[in-house]
């Protein structure tokens, strides 16, 4: 009875705040003046300029989508099967782009390609003014979507090849070379894995809001936002955020159907049989120099150029004069984000595991689809449920940011937790349970300490994704409630570059140093690698 | 009679798995479920425990209705059964002395009582030494008695056991046997015991169960059963 009650309150809990906000919206974008109309929907459509927004959102969104792939995949399978020298210390260098703000990536490439950037002063102006018309617009946008989401396809290739049963590769070697076993067997075999990411790819580039506004690219989110924002055209930015629900909800109405069914994993993560490796041979530098070169110009460029433009303390001192409040603020609604995405991913995860509750399936759906929305849409959904006389002591205080991580990342726990949960037997807690102790106890006993790894990678993961979040936060962070990014991006416009760059530097630093709190999990902290079947 | 199956049915996704199963158990007896693999044994096991509940019927124990068409009436938690399960589960992150302590701590048996039951249950699967180490540092059978030792600490009336030897070499299993009709002829409790070995079952029981396609096919000693087993294979069924 208490485990059920803790499990639903849990769901309610999701729907209160996740999907509530984007179904009022819905609901009120449908009525103007009271009455119900189309009216919105009619005016958003008639127009040319909305078209052309949809047609560049989905246009962004798909060549991202196969740039990523076309580059991702090789790297991944490079870096997972093959002896290439260095090949972990370039994964770390390829996810890099992936933790950090992607608009501070958009930041570093205008002061190097931008009219007055370095380019500009190496080779002149004319050749400033080239490289900037191709940064503003569809190509730079691509380009820094591409750098940004890259780690995405890498991550995923990685891992459901290390999925692959290596006899199925074995099998396939003695009929053909290396070559033909990883075009015929391997590659087909990771296609559900493929196909994951570049649905995962299309919908963040979809819903991205920094990079396009920083690279001045009109696609809908931009326009929800500055629709939201700057007219405080409610009624159009609702509008406007529909478009991308809809296509969020077809795409994952599709992957349920079609591409869950397909996904099937031929062994299990850490099995005994060791990955097949493929050597390069003769053509190991090869690789090593085109490696080399891709990962210095999507990850080293970039840092350095915000390394070089801050290199000076009056830069630093002056950035955190200006922002020490939201730095703050960062890390406080971070951790906060972060220690209720452990809770909501605790039961979450455990309801999509266990299939504790009938709602399970529906409660991952909800999960994931807020998850696939782009932030602006939820950020107007929060503000159109609580925005209202009786609730400003929420919408007018940090809730309301806690809320949006909340409703946002929530699926990134429950699957860090279930996949968790898939390593602590069942029998675990019904030992507990019929030596005769509750729910509560069972989860403080048993659940907690054996789930505890996956706890502290849902913290740190969250944490990260909360800091540096700006969809959501720019949407609906009441005054002196800034976060560093939504400062940095508030004062790019009108602020010396070096502030910008040593406060983009002060982000990533701050942004990266979970990473070693993860590291120091994955060594100190025992949990899901109990030896629970060792007899 | 402790334990009462009232013609106890359980489906999934219209999958038959126990098809109108009735059983009585008297106190003190050694039941053993026998029969191949997804004849639905541990099912009915689990559904004694109460981690499963039956569609249909009713599974009375000590008297008392813990399920009655499809309703759990009495949880696990509250049914007074020991359980053995087929991978032991003993908590990896508990020393030996904390899992058998667990159970006790939750019913709140009071300090002095609890170490006195917990040492003497140590000493009667000869553990003893093993107090402090932790199970993942344990030899199989030594976790096999551990395992034990938690489900008899609690004084359960029913001890259930899950096809506890199945991954243990032949010797061991055999020493493991002696050990539990030991400790169940010492405690007198009523053992109902799963596996798919005959030895194992004729070794264990006083009565046998034999399990096909989720129906009961014969209830018997073991040497009803032995009898009834061989005159199958011999007309080849």
């Amino acid at each position: 009875m208490a485990k059920r009650f803790t499990l639903y309150i849990t769901i309610l809990l999701l729907v209160g705040i996740g999907l509530a906000p984007v179904v009022s919206m819905f609901i009120k974008s449908l009525f103007v003046d009271g009455e119900f109309s189309l009216q919105n929907y009619e005016t958003l459509f008639q127009s040319d300029r909305e078209w052309r927004l949809l047609f560049n959102s989905l246009a962004l969104a798909g060549a991202t989508t196969l740039i990523t792939v076309l580059l991702g995949v090789p790297l991944g399978t490079l870096f997972a099967k093959t002896d290439l020298p260095l090949k972990r210390f370039f994964t770390i260098l390829f996810v890099i782009p992936l933790l950090i703000p992607s608009y501070i990536l958009a930041i570093a490439w205008f002061y190097c390609l931008g009219r007055s950037g370095i380019v500009a002063m190496i080779f002149g102006v004319d050749v400033g003014i080239l490289t900037s018309n191709l940064l503003f617009g569809f190509a730079g946008t691509l380009f820094v979507m591409v750098s940004a989401l890259l780690p995405v396809v890498i991550i995923l290739t990685i891992t459901y090849l290390r999925m692959v049963n290596p006899s199925l590769e074995e099998a396939a070697m003695l009929y053909g070379p290396w070559t033909t076993v990883l075009r015929k067997i391997t590659i087909p075999l990771i296609t559900p894995g493929i196909a994951l990411a570049s649905l995962i790819v299309f919908i963040l580039t979809l819903g991205e809001f920094g990079v396009p506004s920083s690279l001045r690219f009109d696609v809908y989110p931009v326009e929800s936002f500055t629709q939201f924002s700057a007219f405080y055209n409610f009624n159009t930015a609702t509008a406007a955020a529909i478009p991308l629900g809809l296509i969020t909800l077809v795409i994952l109405i599709i992957e349920r159907f079609f591409l869950r069914k397909k996904t099937f994993i031929f062994r299990t993560m850490g099995s005994e049989k060791k990955m097949l490796v493929v050597p390069l041979g003769k053509t190991k530098p090869f690789f090593l120099v085109a490696v080399s070169i891709l990962v210095f110009i999507v990850v080293a460029v970039p840092l350095c150029i915000l390394l070089h433009k801050s290199v000076s303390i009056s830069a630093y001192t002056e950035a955190f004069i200006r922002s020490i409040g939201s730095i703050m603020r960062s890390l406080v609604y971070a951790s906060i984000g972060a220690t209720c995405l452990v809770v909501f991913g605790f039961f979450l995860g455990y309801i999509l595991e266990r299939k504790a509750i009938r709602l399970s399936y529906a409660a991952d759906s909800i999960a994931i689809f807020l998850f696939a929305l782009p932030g602006s849409v939820i950020g107007i959904g929060l503000s159109s449920l609580w925005n209202t006389p009786e609730t400003n002591f929420i919408y007018a205080s940090m809730c309301i940011i806690i809320f949006g991580y909340i409703a946002q990342y929530t699926a990134l726990g429950e699957r860090i937790m279930a996949a968790t949960f898939s390593h602590v037997p069942h029998s675990m807690e019904e030992a507990a349970q019929i030596v005769g102790t509750g729910w509560f106890r069972r989860l403080s006993g048993i659940l907690v300490p054996l789930a505890k790894r996956g706890m502290f990678a849902t913290w740190f993961i969250g944490f990260i994704f909360c800091l540096r979040d700006i969809g959501i936060t720019m949407m609906v962070y009441p005054p002196a409630h800034d976060t560093l990014p939504v400062r940095i991006f508030t004062l790019m416009a009108n602020s010396p570059e070096d502030v910008i760059s040593a406060l983009c530097v002060i982000m990533i630093m701050i942004t990266l140093l979970p990473l070693g709190g993860l590291g120091l999990v994955n060594k100190y902290v025992r949990g899901s690698s109990y030896g629970y079947v060792k007899r | 009679m402790i334990v009462k199956i009232d013609n106890v049915s359980k489906s999934y996704n219209k999958h038959s798995v126990i098809k109108a199963i009735s059983l009585d158990i008297e106190k003190g007896e050694r039941v053993v479920i026998l029969g191949p693999s997804g004849c639905g044994k541990t099912t009915l096991l689990r559904i004694v425990a109460g981690f499963i509940h039956p569609d249909q019927g009713k599974v009375i124990i000590d008297g008392n209705v813990v399920a009655d068409n499809g309703k759990c009436i009495i949880e696990p938690e509250n049914r007074q059964v020991g359980m053995v399960f087929q991978d032991l589960a003993l908590w990896p992150h508990m020393s030996n002395y904390k899992n058998l302590e667990f159970g006790l701590k939750a019913k709140k048996i009071p300090k002095v009582e609890k170490r006195k039951r917990i040492d003497k249950i140590f000493e009667k699967v000869q553990m003893t030494q093993f107090k402090n180490v932790y199970p993942g540092e344990l030899s199989g059978g030594q976790q096999q008695r551990i395992a034990l030792a938690r489900a008899l600490v609690m004084q359960p009336k029913i001890l259930l056991m899950d096809e506890p030897l199945s991954s243990l070499d032949a010797d061991l299993s055999l020493t493991l046997r002696k050990e539990i009709l030991r400790l169940q002829g010492e405690l007198a409790i009523t053992l109902i015991y799963v596996t798919h070995d005959r030895e194992e079952a004729f070794s264990l029981a006083t009565k046998i169960v034999v399990i096909e396609s989720g129906r009961v096919k014969k209830i018997g000693t073991a040497k009803e059963i032995s009898n009834y087993l061989s005159r199958s294979s011999n007309d080849g069924c």
